[in-house]
């Protein structure tokens, strides 16, 4: 019995749980048939919520006050740039990710130097320099629709054993960072930053260093999945980030990471990000209004962070 | 004799041009917009420049400069109404991010003199002027149109816009017209797509395994190529997706056509509307009496104009038209 219970004080559970019960609900109303559609685009577009998620995660695992901001500029701008370069042509994919990747690593590095030099509270920082990476965005290509190559849209909206190729993708990318935050010193030293930075500082962690690391990853995480819904979607568009602001904190809030710092969830984020397509799906498909559904996605999230939160409390 | 006639001739030439130039030729003129952050909007601002440019260095007005607002909020587009009105500027041509809560700063420049021309998203203060789309109309047309292609009817999948805004009421009230005025058709599910590809793509891929066979797509506009891409992921056979006049979606239809035949609709509000409030309001800076509230026709493509609509949209960008003072003087002299 105890041990049966004992999956409950997993933070990460709820969000699993709750993707389960709307999944459900959804097939109640269209029937088995539905399932392997459902489960399809909920891992399709799920991916991207996760991997935009797992960075978020990252930074606010750091402590209060860290949130990057600025992630769907750096989408935005990653994406712009990526497709530009590659001009729609064959055999340009990597170059166009490359790219992609230096515009991440930069849009990283200017946050870090605001946040650290000028020592503008991360809110702040990532806020404002998240208009300037949306203007560069705006003038590099003035808003124009460059579909990505073939070959790229075909892998973006493609699938290997039945699961979607981003989805591989973001699930390769969680390992990564589940491992490192579970197993390297790396890791370790994240953790320690955010459960208390001054103790972690004098127990010998570069603290400093450790955070411009942070807030470098999750601005790098951000363009690659700015890249693949670009390549997936059809081409960049200027306004193709503005979901994944609010999108990114609730997949880590639900998944069970702690706003208090200190501690990671990478499975809750994926319970979370599938959680967040399929209750907009199970609304729309029991023709919820707009008003109603997001009064009703509020509810539910303000419940399931209650239930994560409260039971690792008593543990 | 024939000297003098000549010269009554360029006197009165020149007379009559003066009358139409003279009088504007001092003016200035600002565009005041409250975001940038689509294509729409890109085409649009890019139209205005193009218009505003030529129209100050033929000496049609002194100065026309567009300014946008980096967070589309209404606080920050009423202190840009305000600086402009202690700039000087003579007219203020407004795409407004609320229908009310301008009104304030709307009202404080007319009480300065400045003359406003509110457009697209338009403001409800009387004393501003107003160029409309008739969106309820624009809905209710996809569904007309969806009843002479398909006179059997069918299930509807509805794409709406960004909730709550007044546009995607419009459309969406438009379509439930149509839909009752063509009671064969019936709405089996709406979607929130943002009237942006990415967003519509992700809805339409969540709702379409709870929906039944559907025959026809309703859109509002930057939502056609997601909901085609949807559709086609999910193995379905694609349905009649009526069109907004992007580019993606227009080379898509193309595409469609030469492999299937596939016919359609498309048709959006034209980013040059701003240069046609432009024309509007040198006309009434010129003293011509005008309506205060005016209907810009909305641009529509068919599939007779699809190729040289196509042609001429720079690709990624949306089907555009930019208005003349001809046109201006035409919409003016239909509201009359």
């Amino acid at each position: 019995m105890k041990r049966s219970m004992q999956i409950f004080t997993r933070p990460w559970i709820w969000s699993w749980l709750a993707a389960a019960v709307v999944f459900a609900m959804t097939l109640a109303l269209t029937g088995a048939d539905g399932a392997t559609g459902l489960a399809y685009a909920a891992l399709s577009f799920g991916s991207f919520a996760a991997i935009v998620g797992l960075g978020q995660m990252l930074v606010m695992t750091l402590g209060p006050g860290n949130v990057d901001l600025s992630i769907p500029a750096t989408m935005t701008l990653a994406a712009t740039l990526g497709l530009k370069v590659m001009n729609s042509e064959p055999g340009n994919a990597m170059l166009g990710l490359g790219v992609a990747l230096l515009a991440g690593l930069l849009t990283g590095g200017m946050n870090v130097l605001l946040i650290f030099l000028l020592r503008l509270p991360p809110i702040i920082a990532t806020l404002a320099a998240s208009l300037v990476y949306q203007s560069v965005a705006i003038w590099s290509n003035r808003g124009l629709r460059i579909k990505p190559p073939e070959a790229l849209a075909d892998f973006a909206t493609g699938r290997l054993i039945g699961v979607p190729n981003v989805a591989w993708v973001a699930l390769v990318l969680s390992i990564i960072i589940w491992i490192v935050l579970e197993r390297s010193l790396w890791g370790r030293w994240l953790l320690a930053s955010g459960q208390n930075m001054r103790a972690a500082r004098l127990a010998g962690v570069p603290v400093q260093a450790v955070r411009a690391v942070t807030y470098i990853a999750v601005a790098l995480l951000a363009s690659v999945a700015g890249y693949l819904l670009a390549s997936f979607s059809g081409g960049a568009a200027l306004n193709m980030g503005s979901e994944y602001l609010l999108m990114s904190i609730a997949v880590v809030v639900i998944g069970g990471t702690s706003v208090a710092g200190g501690f990671s969830n990478v499975p809750g984020i994926w319970g979370a990000s599938l959680f967040m397509f399929l209750v907009v799906s199970m609304l729309n498909s029991y023709g919820a209004g707009a008003g109603l559904r997001m009064v009703l996605t509020g509810t539910i999230i303000i419940f399931i962070v209650i239930a994560a939160s409260s039971r690792r409390g008593r543990l | 004799m024939k000297t003098a006639v000549m010269l009554l001739t360029t006197a009165t030439l020149a007379l009559s041009a003066g009358a139409a130039m003279a009088d504007t030729s001092g003016k200035r003129i600002a565009l005041s917009n409250n975001y940038a952050g689509n294509s729409w909007r890109q085409a649009m601002l890019k139209t205005f420049e193009e218009t505003a440019d030529k129209a100050v260095a033929d000496g049609v007005v002194a100065a026309a400069d567009a300014y946008t607002t980096s967070e589309s909020q209404t606080t920050e587009q009423a202190a840009q109404i305000q600086n402009m009105i202690l700039q000087g500027y003579d007219a203020i041509l407004l795409n407004a991010a609320s229908p009310t809560a301008l009104n304030g700063a709307v009202k404080e420049a007319c009480d300065a003199g400045v003359l406003v021309v509110s457009f697209d998203s338009i403001v409800t203060e009387p004393c501003a002027y107003r160029i409309a789309v008739d969106f309820v109309e624009m809905g209710r047309q996809e569904v007309e149109y969806l009843s002479e292609r398909l006179p059997e009817g069918g299930k509807l999948l509805e794409i709406r816009g960004l909730a709550g805004v007044s546009t995607d009421d419009a459309i969406s009230q438009g379509i439930h017209n149509g839909v009752e005025q063509f009671p064969q058709f019936e709405v089996a599910g709406a979607v929130h797509g943002n009237w942006a590809q990415d967003v519509a793509q992700k809805a339409v891929s969540g709702i379409l395994p709870s929906l039944p066979e559907v025959v026809g797509v309703v859109t509002q506009g930057g939502d056609g190529y997601g909901a085609a891409q949807a559709f086609a992921a999910a193995g379905r056979e694609t349905p009649l997706i009526v069109l907004g006049n992007r580019q993606d979606e227009m080379a898509w239809w193309a595409e469609q056509r030469d492999a299937n035949g596939y016919e359609t609709l498309s048709l959006s509000i034209a980013p040059g509307v701003a240069s046609l409030a432009f024309w509007v309001a040198q006309q009434i800076l010129d003293g011509e009496e005008v309506p205060k509230d005016l209907t810009v026709p909305f641009l529509k493509i068919t599939q007779d104009t699809l190729d040289e609509q196509l042609a001429s949209t720079p690709v990624g960008s949306v089907a555009n038209v930019a208005y003349t003072l001809e046109d201006a003087k035409a919409v003016i002299a239909g509201a009359k």
